[in-house]
């Protein structure tokens, strides 16, 4: 009789337990199992009455009972309390938290980061210089010769007769090769000027990345191999290309990259003129008479170089499509990058 | 530059190519073409239509309601153009045609409440040319229904071809034909002249001195007598029309139809109102007053090259012909001019006089010196044909110093080192030879190659390499997979910047990129600035001399936005003069990289948990003070205070290495912030990053953390308002025990019952040793001591204790 006690009161105990919630049932459950006149010492009181030879048995098998829920009523009992002392504040988890404001970087030069890191992985060296430029770096080293209509590619503004607003970043290229015997292998990156009307397609100022790459045994083949590179880290391993013959004065063979369109995938749209390929860097071997300027061995030496534009590789990538955003500095456009 | 498919025919068998085959091996040698108009797919749903009846449109005054009959049905049209009348043929657009300048397609609609079905076109809708005065009347003689493709002979291609400065032998047909027959390895074919020539003897005719032979090398003149100056017939006007010139008369067509044949530029003159049957060709002596043939005045500078007569100027060599001397009407007897003009100087003139001309675009590239001849005979025999013309007999060709072909040597070995590929020798003479050039053997590896005069840009052994490379295509060029890279330092003159961005970022700063042409009022805030000889327009006409008045630009304009609580940075050169002339060397100016941080508006914004705090001195003060303690130059920099206002600050701070000043900023006069319509606070600060750069530390070293306690000890004194924090702060650190490692304000206060001229300034000090634990003792007796100083040097009061 009493062990089958011992059985449904630990039942009863269990499933009691399981629907606590507050300080009030734990109380409550207290009162039922262990107060005087509760459940579990009712057992014990029943205890006097079991016969001689069960009583050593069912004696220790109701101390274990004992001990046992009194060991999970208090932890129980403890966790209840605890966590009931939170609720006490009553916190509201879903206030927003302290907001933090964090900068940014301007997205140009974000997209800038970006192809440095490439360049510097591919073994470039990255190098500076002036935006107020002589015309002797800017046009003449460059295999610009005076009256010559090739400076018509490049609308210029003037400060003087002999000094203007670099037109790319080249210039950095001969004032590298002036410094350093070969191998120069560097990227040069920064901001340049061009006198054309501001439109949403072209701005009077913007930037560049200028690349150059001189050694014994610099090849075509290794212009193309190394810009495919860049390329396809740059906009995607799946990417198409192909390389077209243009004119800069200072490389010779000349050549311009193109690579699919990213907006119709080369079937033809307005972004691409209806072409499917989007030019995307210029690009050639380095002009012997570049060489002459900065006393190089053209026999012993060969070189490629290329150049691109930064706005317009982010007005591709992030379907910006007037390029003026760039330079409006409204903090809501800011803040997205 | 357009060309005609059809035209370049002429000159290159193309057949079984197709179109695009044609436009992709152009692009991909070089020629790139931009646009490809197929008249046959362009116009294959235009037909000749005949308008039957018109009628005012009851609802609009300009509209006129037409019946059409398109061949088969009368259709009930609407048409916007004044010119329209019954009886006319006219080029109609049926329902679901797509208008070629549009890209719209023609639906049935109702116009101000009347049905249109269809419509009525202009040259322009056509894209024929920018015609829109009304629509395109045609013959009366087409047959309504008729496509206008068979009607107007609307089948050919016109490709659109960007070419390259360096490329002045494709700015013509037959230019692009030679290039098409060594791409598709085919014969260019150069049509043979013959001249029936009467045997009157040129020279009695007419006659030419060149008195300025370096820039006019070669000047040829032919002369035609009794020609007939009329309308060009169909095919001429056709052949120009699809290249987007228009027709003038038979003469100037003909000349022009040359011109974009072979690229040699032409003048027809009348002859007989050349003085003395005379031409001159001569530089001006002085500056003069010419009426070119557009009935335009226009101001000669001093040496510029004529073209002249017996006594007076006739026409701008190779720019334009006179008014004086013009082809017109009554016009019998013509001399043709075909002359090579040194291209500087035909730039030279073009430029100046901002006349950029079909004949000074190619002469300023670089004409064929030995192309002017066969010209000249062309151009002869034309006119013999469609103008009757009797050719007189003989040439007068002026060409002292004959310029021949260039002779390069070419090395196989060498077009193998520079494209990394191997061209089969075969391959590569069969390549020149179809470019026109001539090759002889020399050995194995060399050959000589002839390159006739048409080709001014190839002169050197790497100008073949390149022919090589672009005809046999850049794709055949291979595409490594592996680069050598050599292990020796890589440098990085950016890497500065980027710590820098990093840490303004952090600190919670946007960045941003101002443009550097700006108007010569914001340019002179901040100093001397430079000029720009050429602006674009009068708010870009000077360089900035610092980044501040950019920077304002950009706050003005969030504000006006509604964004008022800004924190920006930049970073970007400026520059200033320091000579008063002209710039003519580097050290006529200073342009320096410069950091700019600046804040206006709210610090912190008002959140349901936090103050909202506007952004003070002190805020800026600090951000400089961690951003410097990012880059290592906390505590090697003096700061110097100007509490009182400057050109552009109210009060502002510096901070300088060993006498030389990095940078300055503090609060912005309100003056200066009227001027870019800002009205609220702003403060900057401006670094130059040319200077910083060179005095930062890139080495860092480590101290071990503290093992032994601090002992913190508080104390506040009452002091007069006009004792600074940092005095009161240095003298403690003179007169303390070297025990006292940090000295710091933890608060300040004023009010009335301290006195309306004394305020309250409350310190922690710290004290410790890295190598042992402090005594109560001796911290007291050393803090004890400091208050008595205190309070004695600075007239204090210790406060509360
Ligand atoms: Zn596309």
């Amino acid at each position: 009789m009493l062990d089958k006690n011992i059985t449904e009161i630990k039942e009863s105990f269990y499933t009691d337990i399981k629907s606590v919630s507050s300080i009030k049932d734990v109380e409550e459950l207290r009162i039922k199992y262990f107060s005087r006149n509760g459940l579990v010492s009712q057992l014990f009181e029943d205890l006097k009455d079991v016969v001689k030879e069960e009583k050593p048995i069912l004696g220790k098998k109701l101390n274990l009972l004992r001990n046992e829920v009194s060991a999970y009523f208090e932890e129980v009992k403890e966790r209840i309390s605890s966590s009931n002392s939170n609720k006490e504040n009553e916190i509201d988890l879903t206030l927003p938290g302290k907001n933090y404001i964090v900068g940014s970087k301007h997205i140009l030069t974000q997209t800038l980061d970006e192809i440095k890191s490439i360049f510097k992985g591919l073994g470039f060296s990255v190098a500076n210089g002036p935006e107020l430029e002589s015309d002797y770096y800017n046009f003449e080293s460059l295999n610009f010769p005076a009256d010559h209509p090739a400076r018509d590619m490049q609308d210029t503004f003037f400060v003087s007769k002999e000094f203007l607003l670099r037109t790319h970043t080249t210039p950095v290229q001969i004032r590298l090769m002036e410094k350093q015997a070969p191998p120069v292998r560097a990227i040069m990156p920064g901001r340049v000027y061009r006198n054309e009307a501001v439109s949403a397609r072209s701005y009077c100022m913007f930037h560049q990345v200028d690349g150059i790459y001189v050694d014994t045994d610099v090849t075509f083949a290794e212009l193309k191999g190394t810009l495919v590179s860049f390329a396809k880290q740059f906009y995607g391993s799946d990417l198409k290309y192909r390389f077209r013959p243009s004119f800069f004065p200072f490389t010779e063979p000349s050549a311009e990259m193109d690579i699919t369109c990213y907006l119709c995938h080369g079937k033809g749209c307005k972004i691409c003129k209806n072409s499917g390929w989007l030019e995307i860097l210029g690009c050639g071997m380095v002009d012997p008479n570049v060489f002459k300027f900065v006393n190089y061995d053209s026999e012993k030496y060969t070189g490629y170089a290329f150049g691109m534009g930064i706005e317009r590789i982010a007005l591709l990538k992030y379907g910006i499509t007037d390029i003026r955003i760039f330079f409006d500095n409204d903090l809501r456009f800011l803040k997205q990058f | 530059m357009k060309i005609s498919l059809s035209w370049i025919k002429e000159f290159v068998d193309l057949s079984r190519i197709s179109t695009e085959e044609i436009v992709s091996q152009l692009t991909m040698s070089g020629l790139e073409v931009e646009d490809v108009v197929d008249q046959t797919n362009l116009y294959k749903n235009f037909i000749v239509g005949f308008v039957k009846e018109t009628e005012k449109h009851p609802n609009a005054d300009k509209l006129t309601i037409c019946k059409v009959f398109d061949g088969k049905d009368d259709l009930q049209v609407i048409c916007g153009a004044s010119n329209v009348k019954a009886g006319q043929k006219i080029v109609f657009a049926p329902i679901g045609t797509e208008i070629p300048n549009g890209n719209f397609v023609i639906k049935k609609a109702k116009i101000r409440g009347v049905e249109s079905n269809g419509m009525i076109c202009a040259e322009d809708e056509l894209l024929l040319s920018d015609d829109h005065s009304g629509i395109m009347v045609l013959d009366e003689k087409f047959e309504a229904g008729k496509p206008i493709t068979e009607a107007l002979n609307l089948n050919d291609v016109i490709l659109e071809i960007a070419i390259t400065p360096n490329r002045p032998d494709a700015l013509s047909h037959i230019g692009v034909a030679r290039d098409l027959a060594a791409l598709f390895d085919r014969d260019l074919i150069i049509p043979e002249l013959k001249l029936n020539e009467t045997n009157d003897d040129i020279n009695k005719l007419a006659s030419v001195v060149i008195e300025d032979i370096v820039n006019c090398p070669r000047y040829i003149a032919k002369v035609v007598k009794d020609v007939q100056i009329i309308e060009s017939p169909k095919w001429l006007k056709d052949r120009l029309e699809k290249i987007g010139l228009r027709p003038r008369n038979n003469i100037v067509d003909i000349t022009n139809l040359v011109l974009h044949e072979c690229g040699q530029p032409l003048h027809a003159f009348d002859l007989d109102k050349l003085n003395g049957h005379k031409i001159v060709v001569k530089s001006t002596k002085s500056e003069i007053v010419f009426t070119t043939l557009d009935s335009k005045e226009r101001k000669l500078p001093l040496n510029t090259l004529m073209i002249c007569d017996g006594k007076r100027e006739v026409a701008i060599a190779g720019v334009m012909g006179g008014e004086n001397s013009e082809i017109t009407e009554t016009t019998k007897n013509i001399l043709i001019e075909s002359a090579y003009f040194h291209p500087s100087s035909i730039r030279k003139t073009s430029k100046t006089l901002g006349l950029s001309t079909d004949a000074s675009y190619r002469f300023e590239r670089g004409t064929d010196p030995n192309i002017t001849k066969y010209a000249a005979e062309r151009c002869a025999q034309l006119v013999a044909e469609l103008a009757e013309g009797k050719i007189a007999n003989g040439i007068i060709d002026v060409y002292p110093n004959v310029i021949n072909p260039k002779e390069i040597e070419l090395r196989f070995s060498r077009t193998t080192k520079i494209l990394g590929y191997e061209v089969a020798p075969d391959k590569i003479k069969n390549i020149l030879s179809r470019l026109g050039l001539a090759i002889k053997v020399l050995d194995e590896d060399k050959l000589l190659v002839s390159v006739p005069t048409f080709r001014p840009d190839i002169e050197r052994e790497i100008d073949l390499i390149e022919e090589i490379a672009r005809i046999n295509g850049y794709d055949n060029i291979p595409t490594v997979s592996k680069i050598n890279i050599t292990l020796e330092k890589k440098t990085d003159e950016t890497e500065f910047d980027e710590k820098i961005r990093q840490t303004a970022t952090a600190l919670g700063f946007f960045e941003m990129i101002n443009n550097p042409l700006q108007t010569e009022n914001d340019a002179k805030l901040t100093g001397n600035p430079i000029r720009i000889a050429n602006p674009l327009s009068a708010d870009m006409e000077c360089l900035r001399t610092s980044l501040i008045s950019g920077a304002l630009i950009t706050i003005s304009k969030n504000i006006r936005q509604g964004v008022k609580d800004l924190k920006f940075f930049e970073i970007g050169d400026s520059f200033k003069r320091i000579c008063d002339g002209e710039i003519k060397s580097f050290s006529d100016f200073t342009e320096t990289q410069n950091l700019l941080l600046v804040i206006s508006g709210k610090e912190v914004v008002k959140g349901w948990n936090i103050e909202e705090k506007e952004s003070d001195f002190y805020l800026l003060k600090g951000l400089i003070d961690s951003f410097l303690s990012k880059i290592s130059l906390d505590n090697v920099l003096i700061d110097s205070y100007y509490s009182t206002a400057n050109e552009i600050y109210a009060y502002h701070l510096t901070k300088s290495f060993k006498e030389v000043e990095l940078g300055r900023g503090g609060k912005l006069k309100n003056e200066v912030l009227k001027q870019f319509d800002i009205n609220q606070d702003v403060y900057c600060f401006e670094f130059n990053l040319t200077v910083l750069k060179s005095v930062q530390s890139s080495t860092k070293t480590y101290t071990d953390p503290l093992k032994y306690p601090k002992i913190i000890r508080d104390f506040a004194f009452i002091l007069d308002k006009s004792v600074k924090y940092l005095d009161v702060k240095e003298f403690i650190k003179k007169k303390s025990s070297p025990l006292l490692k940090v000295v710091s304000v933890f608060d300040v206060f004023e009010s009335d019952s301290l006195g309306t001229d004394r305020k309250s300034l409350a310190f922690t000090l710290e004290y410790y040793d890295e190598s042992r634990t402090l005594t109560e003792d001796e911290v007291e007796k050393d803090f004890n001591n400091l208050i008595a100083l205190v309070t004695k040097e600075f007239n204090a009061q210790l406060r509360g204790k």
